[in-house]
């Protein structure tokens, strides 16, 4: 079979489409979940696998484009997710805790 | 030559659609389970394996270059990050969560020193 790098960059630009398409089905199944998750630490997870889903579409993309330098983007996304995990869970457990401390408080004015 | 491009075509396609299949059971995980923490467990090993896969798939694609080296990087920093941040979420559950002990059991002082002891 004679395949040059040219056909082989279109049937990999093809098989890449359809990928790019489930990925973002599935981004937009764990974006419900982040709607839905009755607890905090449901839509930080769904945050978290949202952050992997478009990290995963950025390195399909860079190689169906051919662009070497989406590869920087991914690892500037990569760290920035992190992060932002890193900050909204010491936010919620921030929040919870001066929270159930006003709570004691009033119990204890009351009484 | 035209051979060797083919089975890379095929590798790399092979290993994104196996990406593509861990990040399905993944979302199917995290819809059917109960519990946050089961969630969270389905949610981070799904990552570490699909993402994983996606990556080794596009590398074999590039074939090798400097971007390829840079994508490797995006992984190995991935698998640093993705275990710290479940750990993190696990403690926010641990802190915020009500009734844990509907769904797990929580250890006293006393029986986590039996434990120790026994092992």
């Amino acid at each position: 079979m004679n395949m040059s790098m040219d056909a082989f960059f279109e049937i990999y630009g093809i098989f890449a489409t359809v990928v790019l398409i489930v990925l973002g089905i599935i981004a937009l199944l764990c974006l419900l979940r982040a709607i839905i998750g009755p607890t905090p630490a449901d839509r930080i997870v769904a945050i978290n696998m949202l952050g992997t889903l478009t990290m995963s579409m950025i390195a399909v993309l860079l190689v169906k484009l051919r662009e070497g330098y989406l590869a920087d983007i991914c690892l500037i996304y990569a760290l920035i997710s992190f992060l932002a995990v890193i900050v909204l869970c010491k936010v919620y457990v921030g929040a919870y805790l001066t929270k159930k401390k006003v709570k004691e408080a009033r119990k204890n004015g009351n009484s | 030559m035209e051979i060797l491009n083919l089975i890379r075509l095929i590798a790399g396609c092979f290993f994104i659609f196996l990406g593509i299949i861990g990040f399905l059971v993944e979302v199917l995980g995290v819809y059917r389970l109960g519990y946050t923490l089961d969630r969270m467990h389905f949610a981070g090993s799904g990552d570490t394996l699909a993402f994983a896969e996606i990556i080794l798939g596009a590398v074999i694609i590039n074939g090798l270059n400097f971007t390829s080296a840079k994508l490797v990087l995006v992984l190995i920093i991935f698998w640093f990050a993705s275990p710290v941040s479940s750990h993190l979420i696990s403690r926010l559950i641990n802190y915020t969560e009500e009734n844990k002990e509907e769904h797990f059991h929580v250890c006293d002082e006393e029986e986590s020193k039996q434990y120790i002891e026994k092992q």
